[in-house]
Formats: structure tokens, sequence, C-alpha cells
């Protein structure tokens, strides 16, 4: 068994797990017109804060890109309460797709600018480097790795984690992802033209595209030998993950969804449940045309007439790309804490093809026992994981 | 142990279409360059227009392993320390130079890690587990241990492989990434693992990763003690560099032949592979320190010798 005991998250609706609680509650989204010279022409998640003022505010010792510093806010607060023990293997692995790109795609304009660069300022830029800080600012040094898979990373991050306890490799591992804003994740998605110059609506019939988002989330798991040495209450378990390949294009989804499809069957073997048992979906709903209308009939596909309340909690945070899985790890775990289905906001018309109504408002439920989160990235790299109420 | 069904490497050496790589392995003259197969063969002609050197080299030698192998891979696992450099820097141009409010996407798509595993997968139309590691200098031994899980999990043809290309603009940045006179290279080298025995006999026995380690001599005694051997049972070790050389009487600094990217072990591996192959002995090491203090080991293994 792979135990959760601990989780943190910080997006544009919080810096925290308790803030991010109220934000979901009020229907608040962080989405607005960006506010840094590379975001403010669009609607984007930006958190408020610069590097320094994180730095200062979060109280971190370890200097970084910040996605790095993002990173370091999330997973400390996950690991809050937790002792690092010679008894214990303690490992970080962390997902993110842009690394320190955030600082050296503006070191590298003034090299093409012939203005003279610092190139210090490249030791942040390696994915794994990210990783490595955030690993320092923990103390952890048993094991830290980094997975980049795009847009499914953190769920993959996640899914490492818990082979490695499964396996015996780790005893405790703190994983989740981390993603900042850049210009070259902007441009990026402009050029994809898969943007939304207004709010995004996910799951919706006239969805346009997605807002990016920046942010992070990770959470703790635990082997059940570690809990006789942290004495740490599971607050929820891991109970299913997989990884399937759409093999199907570079950034499109097949029509069918078949790697969405394969990674959601395999979760729930994985876990050991029937589609049935799924209580709520936490979808991957980007609110692309193409990734919600392939992931409503993947998810008619697995749960046919039965399809449980689902909802894209994007329209709240963007897209926060590879930290995504992570916050919605946490998300899904707030959901089966305090027993409410959260909204998707900014939905008014079913997609005609799959006429498939999403969660619209907050609402309590008697039983919310298994929750399913979804992450698909490019090259077709789809993964879903299952998280479970604990039960002593 | 984990037995090397296959193992390609596209590098600096005239590696490809070696039957075994110590028939030509040679120390790179300073100005050596990537010995290209023809690509043709191997990926169609849009395909090629539009893939850069480090998905090119990646993606022919997953092919080349998958076409001389009778199984389909069931899991992808592949270790890459700064990923797909050439299309990053090709993008960030763009946006910074480009005045069209319209960029191509094609550089952008093609800028992140995981085109790598990603690309394999869709070319070989396999929709098995697909995964990418980077964790710097150990990036390859991170997709070696998420094979090793696979398998564990069940999987019985594991593809692992490992890529990074150089571009000139690293050179600016030699001073913090190695030292000045290090010759930054390109590779790529893929294998398929299996718990089922090769016709060679030859696989991986056991490997490790450590972070922050100030001890590798005892490090290095503590993983042969581990698989119950002694210095003297090792028949060769590679080594990532002199320093480490230095300290055993058998070993050869495979940077030498590999030149540095962070992802040379894998290259290694291959080397490894056919010295066993042609010197029909037991065991070779490999001590992977590219970057201080982060220690990646991997011993291989001749089951067939009694050597």
């Amino acid at each position: 068994m792979v135990y959760i005991t601990g989780y943190g998250v910080i997006s544009s609706i919080g810096n925290n797990v308790e803030q991010t609680l109220a934000s979901l509650v009020a229907q608040k989204t962080g989405i607005q017109q960006g506010k840094q010279e590379h975001t403010k022409l669009f609607n984007v998640g930006e958190i408020n804060y610069s590097n320094d003022e994180l730095s200062d505010f979060f109280q971190l010792n370890t200097n970084g890109s910040r996605t790095s510093l993002l990173g370091m806010i999330a997973a400390k607060e996950a690991f809050k309460g937790h002792v690092l023990h010679d008894k214990l293997r303690t490992g970080l692995i962390s997902g993110t797709s842009v690394g320190g790109m955030d600082v050296s795609e503006w070191e590298y304009k003034k090299y093409l600018d012939q203005q003279t660069q610092n190139i210090e300022t490249y030791r942040h830029h390696p994915s794994g480097t990210t990783s490595a800080q955030i690993a320092i600012e923990l103390g952890i040094q048993d094991y830290v790795n980094t997975i980049s898979t795009a847009c499914s990373s953190a769920a993959n991050a996640i899914m490492m984690g818990a082979r490695m306890i499964q396996n015996g490799l780790l005893d405790r591992v703190v994983v989740g992802g981390t993603d900042s804003l850049t210009k070259f994740t902007i441009s990026g998605f402009r050029s994809l033209m898969i943007f939304d110059e207004e709010w995004c609506r996910p799951f919706d019939q006239t969805r346009k595209g997605l807002n990016l988002g920046e942010g992070a989330g990770f959470i703790v798991l635990e082997s059940g030998h570690s809990l006789t040495i942290t004495k740490k209450k599971p607050m929820a378990v891991l109970s299913g993950w997989s990884n399937a390949s759409d093999a199907f294009h570079q950034t499109a989804s097949s029509p069918e969804g078949r790697g969405a499809i394969l990674s959601m069957n395999q979760a729930l073997k994985v876990a050991n449940l029937l589609a049935s048992d799924i209580d709520y979906i936490n979808a991957h709903g980007t609110a692309t045309p193409n990734n919600d209308l392939t992931e409503s009939k993947a998810i008619q596909t697995i749960f046919s007439n039965r399809i449980p309340p689902f909802s894209s909690t994007k329209a709240y945070t963007g897209h926060t790309l590879a930290a995504s899985g992570g916050i919605e790890a946490v998300i899904s775990i707030l959901a089966i804490q305090e027993k409410l289905l959260f909204p998707n906001l900014n939905h008014n018309q079913v997609i005609e093809e799959t006429k498939l109504e999403p969660v619209k408002a907050v609402t309590k439920t008697k039983q919310l026992k298994h929750v399913m989160s979804n992450s698909f990235g490019f090259s077709g790299n789809n993964s879903t994981i299952i998280i479970s109420a604990f039960e002593s | 142990m984990m037995y090397i069904q296959i193992i390609k490497s596209i590098s600096h050496q005239d590696s490809f279409h070696q039957e075994n790589l110590w028939d030509s392995l040679t120390p790179l003259a300073a100005d050596s360059t990537l010995i290209s197969p023809d690509y043709k063969n191997y990926i169609s002609p849009s395909s090629l227009r539009r893939l850069s050197p480090i998905l090119r080299n990646a993606l022919t030698v997953a092919k080349e392993c998958q076409a001389n192998y009778g199984n389909e891979i069931d899991a992808i696992s592949v270790g890459t320390a700064l990923g797909c450099l050439l299309d990053t820097e090709k993008f960030l141009v763009n946006i910074h130079t480009s005045q069209s409010d319209t960029l191509s996407p094609t550089a952008f798509i093609q800028s992140t890690h995981n085109t790598i595993s990603g690309q394999i997968s869709l070319e070989l139309k396999n929709h098995a587990y697909n995964m990418t590691h980077t964790q710097n200098s150990l990036s390859f031994e991170q997709a070696l241990l998420d094979g090793m899980l696979c398998i564990k999990d069940g999987k019985k043809h594991v593809l692992i492989g490992a890529a990074d290309e150089s571009i000139s603009f690293l050179n600016q940045l030699k001073s913090i990434i190695v030292h000045e006179d290090a010759q930054l290279t390109s590779g790529a080298t893929f294998m398929i693992l299996s718990p089922n025995q090769s016709t060679s006999g030859i696989g991986i026995l056991d490997f490790s990763l450590s972070l922050n380690t100030s001890n590798r001599s005892q490090l290095i005694t503590d993983f042969l003690e581990k698989n119950h051997l002694n210095r003297n049972d090792i028949d060769l070790v590679l080594a990532s560099g002199k320093d480490i050389c230095a300290t055993f009487n058998n070993a050869i600094d495979y940077l030498q032949y590999t030149g540095i990217h962070f992802t040379a072990v894998s290259f290694a591996v291959h080397m490894a592979n056919d010295w066993l192959l042609k010197t029909n002995k037991k065991y070779v090491l490999i001590i992977n320190e590219q970057q201080k203090g982060q220690i990646g080991l991997i011993i291989l293994k001749n089951d067939k010798t009694s050597n």
C-alpha cells in the first residue's frame, strides 16, 4: 500500500492548501490578464509575486529559477511536519517541462542582443537542476529524479514514486511537479493556436483553447514501514496509476482517445477497482477542442452509461503544464477529505457529440472514496492516477 | 539480471554498422564529428526534414533495435540530460527575433524532452508505457532504474536508451558544464533489456545511483560486496575520466571515446557489452562520475563464460 501523508500547492488560486480549498469552494478563478511583460497580453493563471518576493515571503534558503522556487514552496508545504530519518530512505521526484527556462530565456536574449551575458544563469537551466535545488531546500539526499513528459510530468513523477516504494527502493518520497510561466511556453502554445484569448471553457461546446498557468503541487508518499517510524496518519492512499502511449500524433490525440482509454483502464487494474467504483474524475480538460472531445469519448468508453461526476479545474488554475498533475492530485485529496465535488467553472453548453455534463456547482456528497485524475501530454503521453480514501 | 538482447549506438565513433564496437574504436580527435548512418533507410523523407539530429539519432537506433528483435517492445524508458537543444534554441531565436505574430510551432513541439520517447512510440506504433527521465549526468541510470521497475512489474521487452546533442552555443558554457578543453559531443544508445536470457548471455547484473557522495572508493567496494564480488573479479573498468582510472590497474577512460555529453555512460554500456563479447571475460564495472559527487555504477556480466 502506498500512503499519502502530506500535500502542498501553490498556484494562481492560492499560496497553500488552505487558500486553494477556499478558492475552490468560493468558485474563485485565478485566471486574469497577465502582469508581466510576456504575459500581459493574455489571460493567465499567474502567481503575483516576483522571484525575490517568493524567496522572502516563503523564507527559501536555496537560490533557483522561478520553476525551482515554486517547486520548493509546494514541496516544503507537503513535507511540513516530516523529519529526515537515518532509517528511512527519502527521495524527491519532480516533473517539469520548462525547468529553468524562465531565467535562461532572458539571458539568451542578452546574447542575441550582443550584450554581455552572465553564463552563471544557465546553471539553473537543466530540468534536473530544478529538482536538485528543491531537494536541497528540503534536505533530501537519498534519491532525486526528474520526469519530463510535458503535461503529464507530475502524474508520472507520482507514479514513479509509488513504484519505487512498492519495490522497496524508497520508504518515503516527495512527488509532484512544477512549472513557471515563460515567454517560451506562452509563444509555443500560441504558435499551436490552442490559446483562448478569453477565459477558458473546459468541456463546453464553444471552447476555443486553453489559458496557461503556473504553479507547483507535491504530495508525500510513504510505505507501511515508513509509517511505523514517522507515525503519520495517512490522509489518503495512492491506489492506482498507469501510463500509456497514444502513438497517434505529436500534439493531437487520437479521435477515440486510445491512449487515454489504456491509461484509465490500466490504472483501474492496478487499483483493483471497477469503473463503477470511481466517485469523481478530475479530468485533464484543458479546454482545447481536441483534448476535451477525445477525453469525453474515452471516459464514455470506460464508464459507458454510468459516468461519474467529473470536472476540469483548469478554469480555476489555468493549464499549469508539468505541474498540473501535482496540483490536481492535491485537489483530488481535498475532494476526498471534504467530500466535495469541485465545479468545472465557466461551463454553459455540453459538447454536442458526447453531451457530457460536468459538475457545475460545489457539491457535497455522501460518498467520495475513489478519485481518478487524468494528465495527458504531448507525444501522446497519457497518465492516470487514482487516489482513494484511507480506511484504518 | 537484465539481459541485453540488442544494443545500438550512433556516436562520434563509427559505431552504428559495426558488428563489434572494438573493431574500430579510436580516441576522438579534437575535431571529431558525429558519424551519421544513412537516416533515409530508417526515417521517411518528410519526417527527416523536420527532425533534429538528436531525434534522428534516437529514432534510428531505436528502430534498428526493434527491427532486429522478434518481440514487440512492452515499455520505453529514455534518459536525456539536456534534451532537444537544437529545437529549443531555434524556438528561442524565433520568439526573440521574429516580428511576425504567427510563429511556426514545429521547433516548440519538438523542443520538449519527451519528443525523443514520443517519436519512438509514434514511429513504432507502440502504445506501451513511455517515460522520459532527465537528471543531469545520471539521466541514463534513471531511465535504467525505471526499466528495471518495468521488468519487476512483469514486462519482458523493455527499450532503454539515452540521447543528447551538442549545439555550438554550448561551447560558450563549457566553464560551467565541464572544463574549457572538453570536446562536447552528441550521441544516442538504445538497447532492449529482458529478463529472458539472450544468445550472448551478457546483461546488466546490477547498478546504483548516488548523490552527494564524497567517498567514491567505499561506494564501489560496498556495491561490489552487495553483488558478492571484489575488485579482483572485475576484468575491466570503464570510467568517466583519467582520475578515476588511475585508482585501478585495468581501467579505460570511456570519455576519450565518447567526448562529453551527460548520457555518454550509455555508450560505455555498449562498449562493455562488446568487450565481453570479444574477450569472453566475465565482468565489467562502469563508473560514471561526470558531475562531481553524483555517481552511477553499473556491472555487466557475461553468463556464458567460464573465464
